[in-house]
């Protein structure tokens, strides 16, 4: 057992693992951030995803002393107690998640890629998204609600556009 | 249309809209703005649009998705609760000479092993009930079950199942169905024939229709096994409690269907059992019928304590349903114009160990099998068999799938071989208003043709491929 310090969500947290615990296990369970899901537990699915100093990575394939001394964000961290984030709100209103499964996932490797490129091109956000596996949406509307975020980003209003209506 | 929704302050559904989306008034969790009452149920009138038509609607559950509060079974834990695992049989077919739990059971931290043989009635199925909760006397694939842990973390569980020993005395397997439906193939559910399920549609005459055809193609499909993969993982938590109820958090998609074959299997009454159907991560058709269900509940009875069981994505793969393979020949006569005079198919459906739900896909892929084409003379005869595999049950389309890859490419065959354009060999021989279909099904509201044209106009089949 090893005790392991790291910054989750902007606090700072302690716990005391088993050497062979994961990342996820650690959130998962002793930190009850149940958000991050396990999927496939090798690192094929990506519902795990969380971010590591600015990182998307699969919290399954970390060891938790790996992260240790580390910035940690999960999607529990995204909202605040007033306002969803922004991908949070896209995704709620483009109706891009089903099962919704992968979304938490999903939604990290997307605040991942608008970190470091604001402005993605569809083909970047399929680069971005090719370690996020979803069975049931098709992806279609989770790339259309990224690039909400990005466009209402760039046009300096942190408001998204109101939603149209269906044709 | 005027709705007198009579209410004092009627709703409106652009500020509703507003009022859950903007986010300068959120405050988590949401609540839903208060509905004023007596609520009347508005009713439209016959053929005048409903008030939802044209709406934006978002999905009540979407907000929770997005924020990662969905409560997943794998999400929630009780206190004491323990964690099981299944041990995997590792070999298709063999009888089992002895299960030897006691190094499993010495382990510090194991609460509880159990075998086949302490289940009450350990077979269960939605047709037909030939498939074991957990082996007993005979393994019948390689995924199947044979003896569980209850520990007080999973890994302890893991660790405790890797020294559970099974002794096998292999028996003869069978792994292709055209040679499973053989006399002298093994019989998986001896002594009766590996054929469990048979089905045939006949209209006309097609051997005549044959010798009336100009041209007649013949061709055999066939498609793969197919895991559901939903992204999570098939999930339970049993609690058995001392009053002798239990209640189960499932990942079951039939929760009311579940309950009766757990009943059977824990030779209880239904009433002493409890199934809350929790969000799903994900079914397809997999998650249609009980798997761990009763092993957990008996764990829990045994420990007095809640317990959790979530397969590994091995596991899903090995031991839990999959689409069945089909093996599908088609034999089809036109006359000089492509138009269907006769087609004859035969099915062969890969079961896998258990019947699952064969019998629907069986029946589905039938009635489909022919195509959406206006036949006169039809023969389709299908057999399901059993093999010494992974099981294959519901999923997405019950059997549709597979015949259709397999009559649409034997059109395109046609086509090509006749020289007539795929769209318009299929706007000769599809259905119409007023067609009747190989079971003698009058049909109507029929768009086929419509669609086919709508969908060739808008990607511009006309223009030709690139």
């Amino acid at each position: 057992m090893s005790s392991v310090t790291m910054k989750v969500n902007g606090e700072t947290r302690t716990a005391t693992v088993a050497p062979e615990t994961t990342l996820l296990k650690l959130l998962r369970e002793q930190f009850n951030l149940t958000g991050a899901k396990l999927g496939c537990d090798v690192g094929d699915c990506g519902a795990c995803t969380v971010m590591v100093d600015g990182q998307a990575v699969n919290a399954c394939l970390m060891l938790a002393d790996q992260a240790s001394g580390r910035d940690v964000l999960t999607i529990e961290g995204l909202a605040t107690r007033d306002r969803l984030h922004p991908l949070q709100q896209a995704f709620e209103v483009h109706a891009a998640l089903q099962c919704g499964f992968c979304g938490p996932g999903v939604i990290m490797s997307a605040k991942a890629l608008l970190d470091e490129n604001p402005d993605p091109s569809v083909q970047e956000i399929n680069d971005a998204l090719a370690g996020n596996l979803c069975r049931c949406t098709g992806y279609t509307k989770m790339v259309a609600a990224i690039q909400d975020v990005a466009r209402s980003r760039n046009a300096g209003s942190a408001k998204l556009p109101a939603p149209r209506n269906v044709r | 249309m005027t709705v007198d929704t009579k209410l004092e302050t009627p709703i409106d559904a652009q500020s509703l809209n507003q009022a859950v989306l903007e986010p300068a008034t959120l405050r988590l969790p949401a609540v839903i703005p208060p509905v004023p009452f007596p609520i009347e149920t508005l009713v439209p009138d016959t053929r005048q649009q409903t008030p939802a038509v044209g709406q934006r609607a978002t999905r009540p559950d979407g907000r929770l998705h997005g924020l990662g509060q969905t409560k997943y079974i794998d999400d929630i834990a009780f206190p004491g609760m323990l964690h099981a695992k299944i041990k995997r049989a590792g070999v298709a077919s063999a009888r089992i000479v002895r299960v030897d739990t006691s190094a499993a059971e010495a382990m510090p931290g194991v609460m509880a092993v159990l075998t086949g043989r302490e289940i009450p009635v350990n077979s269960f199925g939605p047709s037909f009930q030939d498939q074991p909760v957990l082996a007993d006397e005979r393994v019948f694939h390689a995924g199947d079950g044979v003896a569980a842990v209850a520990a007080v973390t999973e890994q302890i569980a893991l660790d405790a199942i890797d020294k559970i020993k099974v002794e096998y005395e292999p028996l003869p397997a069978v792994f292709d169905p055209v040679e499973a439906m053989q006399e002298r193939a093994p019989r998986v559910h001896g002594p009766n024939s590996n054929i469990y399920a048979t089905k045939v549609i006949k209209r006309g005459d097609p051997d005549r229709g044959f010798a009336a055809s100009a041209h007649v193609f013949e061709r055999q499909f066939r498609t793969q096994m197919v895991e559901h993969v939903p992204l999570e993982p098939h999930a339970t938590i049993a609690d058995w409690d001392a009053n002798g109820r239990v209640t189960l958090w499932s990942t079951l998609g039939r929760i009311t269907l579940g309950r009766t074959d757990i009943a059977r299997t824990l030779k209880m009454p239904v009433n002493r059992i409890r199934v809350v159907g929790t969000i799903v991560g994900g079914n397809f058709g997999g998650k249609n019928e009980i798997t761990q269900e009763p092993v957990l509940a008996l764990l829990s009875k045994k420990t007095g304590r809640p317990v959790k069981g979530v397969f590994s994505r091995r596991e899903e793969f090995i031991s839990t349903t999959t689409r069945h393979p089909f093996i599908m020949d088609y034999k089809t006569g036109v006359d000089k114009e492509g138009r269907i005079i006769a087609r004859k198919v035969r099915l062969v459906l890969d079961g896998g160990a258990y019947c699952s739900w064969s019998e629907t896909t069986l029946g589905k892929a039938c009635i489909l099998a022919p195509g959406p084409y206006n036949i006169d003379n039809v023969h389709v005869e299908a057999f399901v068999v059993y093999t010494n595999k992974t099981m294959t049950g519901a999923m997405r389309g019950f059997g549709a799938p597979q015949v259709c890859f397999a009559y649409e490419s034997h059109m395109d065959d046609i086509a090509a071989a006749l020289g007539i354009d795929p769209l318009e060999i299929r706007l000769r021989n599809a259905f119409g208003e007023g067609s009747i279909s190989p079971t003698g099904q009058v049909l109507h509201s029929v768009v086929v043709r419509d669609s086919l044209l709508k969908a060739a106009e808008r990607f511009g089949w006309r223009e030709g491929r690139p």
